[in-house]
């Protein structure tokens, strides 16, 4: 292992245990990983977006000939007006093509691409062509489905028949939260491992290059 | 204060401190058990085996560093699987902080051990802002979303990129994320262009693409570090994500006994306070 | 006119978008119409993730002028910022140490400083989610009770050894849970929340399309 990984390594553990030592206390030297860990983040933005967009997407092609990009050029730059109070006005037409594009494109995909393949997929045969294992898993999922679309529907008052439904919502909802709770455990933990698995493999290796 | 409190009122950070030792424990006493594979890992494996040798795939770099945990075992495995396969690998990124820079790193690392030659066997196309556009432009004209490729090359000057116009030539899409993005590949993607896809996701979010699987939106679905785990096993390659087990269920297991004495405590605390109360 | 025109662009923008659906090809004229919003959105979208740069380093600034409590932090931010971007805009002709590839400084503060702070920030998660479960995860109703005992469970079969465990049990317990819980009652859930936030989705892009809602424009 050369002397630059070497340092590589350590001023990764360093960090790392810089902001781990938060679980034990606040302290000035975590602050100081906090702040450089938000500037990093901030300026990496920068060199993004002027490689990926300002020279890639603009100068480079309006150099080659396709001035038209001049007119989302100006859009974009026209973004940062939101910072003064007088000419945030203007900021809104960006924001009104952003939003517009997205919104025509999030119309379509979510309806065609979501809602009616997800309904298709819950009206399965109800019958024994699969089995009765098939057919109570399929009874099961179009109960839940219903049961729970209509515990989460409140612009009625959940009495009677709905409030029966809604109730058998609640019993689905807790299962399936449930199980989200335990994935979700197992992906704290595995983020948690992957750190641990550099500190004890990779920082302590490098102790017997040093020692 | 009675037992059942001081066990209720323990300062945190002795919870913190058994946690870290149930990590720590596993990676100097390492322990094995066997790792079944579930049947949503098992369908990602065998629809990719699938995947004609030689062809033009998409693997997508979704996650940000923060889950690099467990999203990386994915990416690496299905590199490993795809090139096996001699497919070409198009990879790209729609995570702005580091997503680019995670594809080229990783793609580095992994073509050289199958002799694979940049632009000619595998490519990244980077970053470009707005998945919603890029997802839908890239349907109609993959180089008119991405007319350079991350180092900055035209995509022009790439031997890959000449058969590859659209999603027309991609037989398969893999798509590791860790947000919701991979939604919006399902909704656009498979929806309008009929791409066949899987998808590698973090633990918090696999149970909901359980019904994307069902749907047959995706035909595959790999779930957290485990799931990580059970494509390597099918693999042949076991790494990282095979070699956190042992850590996973120590913790796992602690997790559970501190829920069961919290709750064991509660209701003794409980049944004191009716006792001395009437 | 402040508002009539970002309305009337949101309302163009978005009907085109949802044309052009029906007229995917290039050669057609909504095609390539579409096809050049696409990539005009990638470009405008692309400045707003200046937009968070500009407000960080204008409230670093203005603290460390100010010279508020912790400005000599607000001093490594700063510092971070340019140490990042400046190397990253300047031409990698010029030095490889400039621009954004392996090798470069942007590069480098990225991999070995950037990257494994944010696995770290995440990887503390881990002790504070134990910590919740331990001190909040109650059996207190039977609704609780439920999230409790399937959270209990899915925990134990998701690892290799508390797999082990449930095989002790009569019965395939890990298929069954597979099966009647992940693919059962958490499908059925699941699906029904997604169907409900995809209507919401579509609903408000419709609204935004039609210029009922305009709270994305903002005050002014």
């Amino acid at each position: 292992m050369s002397s630059v990984e070497l340092l590589q390594i350590w001023i990764i553990a360093f960090f790392t245990l810089a902001l781990f030592s938060f679980l034990y206390k606040d302290n000035p030297v975590y602050k100081l990983a906090e702040h450089i860990f938000a500037g990093l983040s901030a300026g990496y933005y920068v060199g993004l977006v002027w490689d990926t967009v300002i020279i890639t997407q603009l100068w480079d092609p309006m150099l080659a000939g396709d001035y038209w990009l001049v007119v989302p050029g100006i859009m974009g730059a026209l973004m940062f007006t939101r910072f003064s109070p007088r000419f945030s006005w203007v900021s809104r037409v960006s924001l009104a093509f952003v939003m517009g594009v997205t919104s025509g494109i999030f119309l379509v995909s979510q309806l065609h691409g979501l809602v009616l393949p997800q309904m298709q997929s819950t009206m399965q045969s109800l019958g024994t062509d699969n089995g009765i294992g098939a057919m109570f898993l399929a009874i099961v999922v179009v109960i839940g489905v219903i049961s729970t679309l209509i515990y989460f529907y409140y612009s009625k008052e959940h009495k009677g028949v709905l409030g029966v439904t809604a109730r058998i919502g609640i019993w689905f909802i807790m299962v399936s939260f449930g199980a989200h709770f335990g994935y979700t455990v197992m992906g704290r933990v595995s983020l948690l491992i992957g750190r641990v698995q550099f500190l004890a493999e990779d920082w302590l290796g490098s102790f017997s290059h040093i020692f | 204060m009675s037992f059942w409190k001081t066990i209720e009122d323990i300062d945190r950070r002795w919870v913190y401190l058994m946690v870290g030792l149930a990590v720590i424990i596993p990676f100097i006493f390492p322990t094995e058990f066997p790792i079944s594979i579930t049947p949503e890992t098992q369908m990602l494996y065998d629809a990719v085996e699938a995947v004609p040798d030689s062809s033009t795939v998409m693997v997508v770099f979704d996650y940000y560093p923060s889950t690099i945990a467990e999203c990386q075992p994915m990416s690496v495995a299905a590199l490993h699987h795809f090139f096996r396969k001699d497919c070409k690998v198009i990879t790209l990124s729609n995570i702005p902080l580091g997503g680019p820079s995670m594809a080229e790193t990783v793609t580095r690392r992994i073509a050289p051990l199958y002799d694979k030659e940049y632009g000619v066997d595998f490519v990244n196309l980077g970053y470009k802002y707005g998945y919603v556009a890029v997802l839908s432009g890239m349907g109609t004209s993959i180089e008119s979303i991405f007319p350079t490729d991350n180092s900055g090359t035209p995509i022009s000057k790439l031997p890959l990129m000449d058969s590859v116009r659209n999603y027309d030539q991609i037989a398969f899409i893999f798509e590791v994320a860790d947000n919701a993005t991979a939604d919006y590949w399902v909704s656009i993607v498979n929806a309008q262009y009929g791409v066949p896809m899987c998808c590698g996701t973090t633990a918090v979010g696999a149970p909901k693409y359980y019904s994307f699987v069902q749907a047959g939106q995706f035909v595959g679905l790999l779930g957290g570090m485990k799931g990580a785990a059970e494509y390597e096993i099918l693999l042949s390659k076991p790494a990282n994500a095979v070699l956190g087990m042992g850590a996973q269920s120590l913790v796992h297991l602690l997790i559970i006994a501190m829920v069961i004495l919290g709750n064991v405590g509660f209701f003794a605390s409980r049944r004191n306070k009716r006792k001395v109360t009437p | 006119m402040r508002t009539t025109v970002p309305v009337a662009i949101a309302f163009l923008s978005g009907f085109l978008m949802v044309v052009s659906f029906f007229f995917r090809e290039e050669a057609t004229f909504i095609g390539g119409l579409s096809q050049n919003l696409l990539i005009w959105l990638t470009i405008v979208g692309g400045f707003t993730l200046l937009l968070g740069v500009v407000s960080i380093t204008r409230v670093n600034w203005n603290a460390v002028k100010a010279r508020k409590e912790g400005w000599i932090f607000k001093v490594f931010t700063l510092v971070s910022i340019f140490a990042m971007a400046v190397p990253a805009v300047l031409p990698s002709s010029w030095s490889p140490l400039f621009g954004r590839a392996e090798g470069s400084i942007y590069d480098w503060l990225f991999t070995y400083l950037d990257m494994p702070m944010m696995a770290t920030m995440f990887a503390t998660l881990a002790f504070y989610i134990a910590s919740a479960a331990y001190r909040a995860f109650r059996a207190r109703t039977a609704e609780s009770t439920i999230l409790l005992v399937t959270a209990t469970v899915v925990m134990l079969w998701r690892v290799p050894m508390g797999e082990a465990f449930l095989n002790q049990f009569p019965g395939d317990i890990p298929t069954f849970l597979n099966t009647y819980i992940m693919n059962g009652a958490n499908l059925a859930v699941q699906r029904g929340i997604i169907i409900g936030a995809a209507l919401g989705a579509a609903s408000m892009s419709l609204r935004i399309i039609l210029g009922i809602e305009r709270t994305y424009m903002g005050k002014g």
